[in-house]
């Protein structure tokens, strides 16, 4: 029964979250996106520097995983904001009581709420990481692979990310949610990507301060997407890299998942 | 095996006084019990401790012998809230639908139990609307079609008439008589004395998060009296 429970709300709910004002907002992000991605890519490849022709080659390496990266970073944003109030305005409403006086079980709504909002995200990533990569594919003549798995690695950060919301959403109004989720996010990106610049030059010390502390012990949301979009970098030998970062996103998925589901079991309705 | 119980049960929410203070409530299968009381006495607060929607500071809640944070507790429980939230966007046909999947029915059962109670309930004519497009009256209506899908044999009816019309009113008793009559176990809570006298054969009144009289309807209301007169006693004193 449960399953099948699951199964129902998870598809409610993502016809729920399709259904919300937001839904429009994020088509028109999607547009500009892919339209921002576009002009990007049309960045020509006869490039000069003091007289010397950049290899073309190198260009993509560097243009390609900056542009998915931020693309992922959107991916991940969308997904915390649609978490962020998909299973706490059912419970303030009170709508979420007549859900809960059948026989579902609290985690699995709070489960389906968070799938239901997760599959939207992530269909929205599939259209905006796909489109974005087709035409680094067909501009650059990069690869596919390092786009599967840097896809991968956003899907799981997505997960992080929407459950950390969610969980979060059940303690606090959304507007904080809102705003954790503004600053927290780009700030664990920016963290790894700095972290990932001081590896790169050579740095044999850990990054200190907190930037290095988010760096080294938060989500791994920007590193494993890094990781995975290094391999369009001829230079760059990315083979094995992206696994452990993606171990570290499953561990923090894990722990993201438990605390929602423990939240929803403590919380109570008060509507 | 009682379809509900509450035992010394108290609720106390974050900086205010008890909602519940040491309540003692057990309602045997097949019965029909009225939880009277004013506003504040704390009624709300004890369905939801029986239907595991909050647990209590101290003492027990238990629905249908489990505890009814045990989603098994609530297999055969139909629940219609005081504040009546339905989710605007969705067609009433969607709603019920994912109801009676919930309950368990499927395919043809499912569609049936869909037809059947939006049926009893005057509002098949309404099915491919939007829930927000209701009124308040008929999202009532709404609510029983909901509470009384796939026949419950438990019923939760917080302030069941609120909103309806004088017709809604009356109807809403025949779906509660019926309910009865098929031997499912009511609880009703309700502002509206009559209602209760004329579905319930046993009373609680509750003030102040207490019991203040509890018994057969018949052996609260004295010879030539009213239930009105033995609420005004059991709660002035």
């Amino acid at each position: 029964m449960s399953g099948r429970a699951f199964a129902v709300l998870a598809l409610e709910a993502a016809r729920d979250a399709l259904r919300r004002r937001f839904a429009l907002a994020l088509a028109i992000l999607l547009a500009l996106s892919l339209l921002w991605a576009r002009a990007c890519t049309g960045i020509g490849a006869e490039i000069s520097l003091n007289d010397q022709r950049i290899d073309p080659a190198l260009l993509a390496g560097f243009l390609a995983p900056l542009l998915f990266s931020v693309q992922a970073l959107a991916v991940l944003l969308v997904a915390g904001v649609l978490a962020s109030d998909h299973l706490a305005r059912p419970l303030a409403e009170g709508s979420a009581a007549l859900w809960l006086a059948r026989p579902v079980a609290r985690e699995v709504w709070a489960g389906a709420r968070l799938a239901g909002a997760l599959a939207v995200a992530l269909a929205a990533g599939a259209v905006l990481l796909g489109g974005t990569t087709a035409m680094l594919v067909s501009r650059h003549g990069v690869d596919w692979g390092p786009a599967l798995a840097a896809s991968l690695a956003t899907a799981f950060g997505a997960l992080v990310v929407a459950a950390l919301a969610a969980a979060a959403s059940l303690a606090v109004g959304r507007t904080a949610v809102l705003l954790a989720l503004g600053v927290g996010v780009p700030l664990q990106f920016f963290a790894n990507a700095a972290g990932l610049m001081a590896e790169l030059a050579g740095a044999e010390a850990p990054m200190p301060g907190l930037l290095g502390a988010i760096d080294r012990f938060g989500p791994p949301l920007g590193t494993a997407v890094f990781a995975a979009t290094a391999g369009w970098n001829p230079h760059v030998d990315a083979s094995g890299v992206l696994l452990p970062f993606l171990g570290r996103l499953a561990l923090w998925a894990g722990a993201a998942l438990a605390l929602l589901l423990l939240g929803m079991r403590r919380s109570e309705l008060v509507r | 095996m009682f379809a509900f119980e509450l035992a010394a049960a108290t609720k106390r929410y974050a900086g205010g006084r008890p909602a519940l203070a040491g309540v003692d409530l057990a309602v045997p299968r097949g019965a029909a019990l009225g939880l009277l009381g004013p506003n504040g006495a704390g009624k709300t607060t004890a369905l939801r401790l029986l239907l595991g929607f909050a647990r209590p500071t101290r003492g027990a809640a238990r629905l249908q012998g489990r505890d009814p944070y045990d989603p098994a507790s609530r297999r055969g429980v139909g629940y219609l809230p005081e504040r009546l939230a339905l989710p605007a966007a969705m067609t009433l046909r969607r709603f019920l639908r994912v109801h009676a999947a919930l309950v368990g029915l499927s395919g043809a059962a499912a569609e049936r139990a869909v037809e059947d109670a939006a049926e009893t309930t005057g509002v098949r004519d309404r099915l491919g609307e939007r829930l927000a497009s209701l009124s308040k009256g008929l999202a009532q209506r709404v609510g029983f079609a909901c509470a009384l899908l796939g026949d419950p044999q438990v019923l939760v009816l917080d302030e069941p008439t609120s909103g309806l019309d004088p017709l809604g009113v009356r109807d809403a008793r025949d779906w509660i008589q019926a309910a009865r009559a098929r031997g499912a176990t009511l609880l009703v809570s309700s502002h509206v004395l009559s209602e209760v006298e004329r579905t319930c054969d046993q009373v609680v009144i509750l003030h102040e998060g207490r019991v203040a009289a509890a018994g057969a309807l018949d052996a609260l209301v004295e010879p030539g009296g009213t239930l009105e007169d033995a609420f005004v006693r059991a709660v002035r004193g």
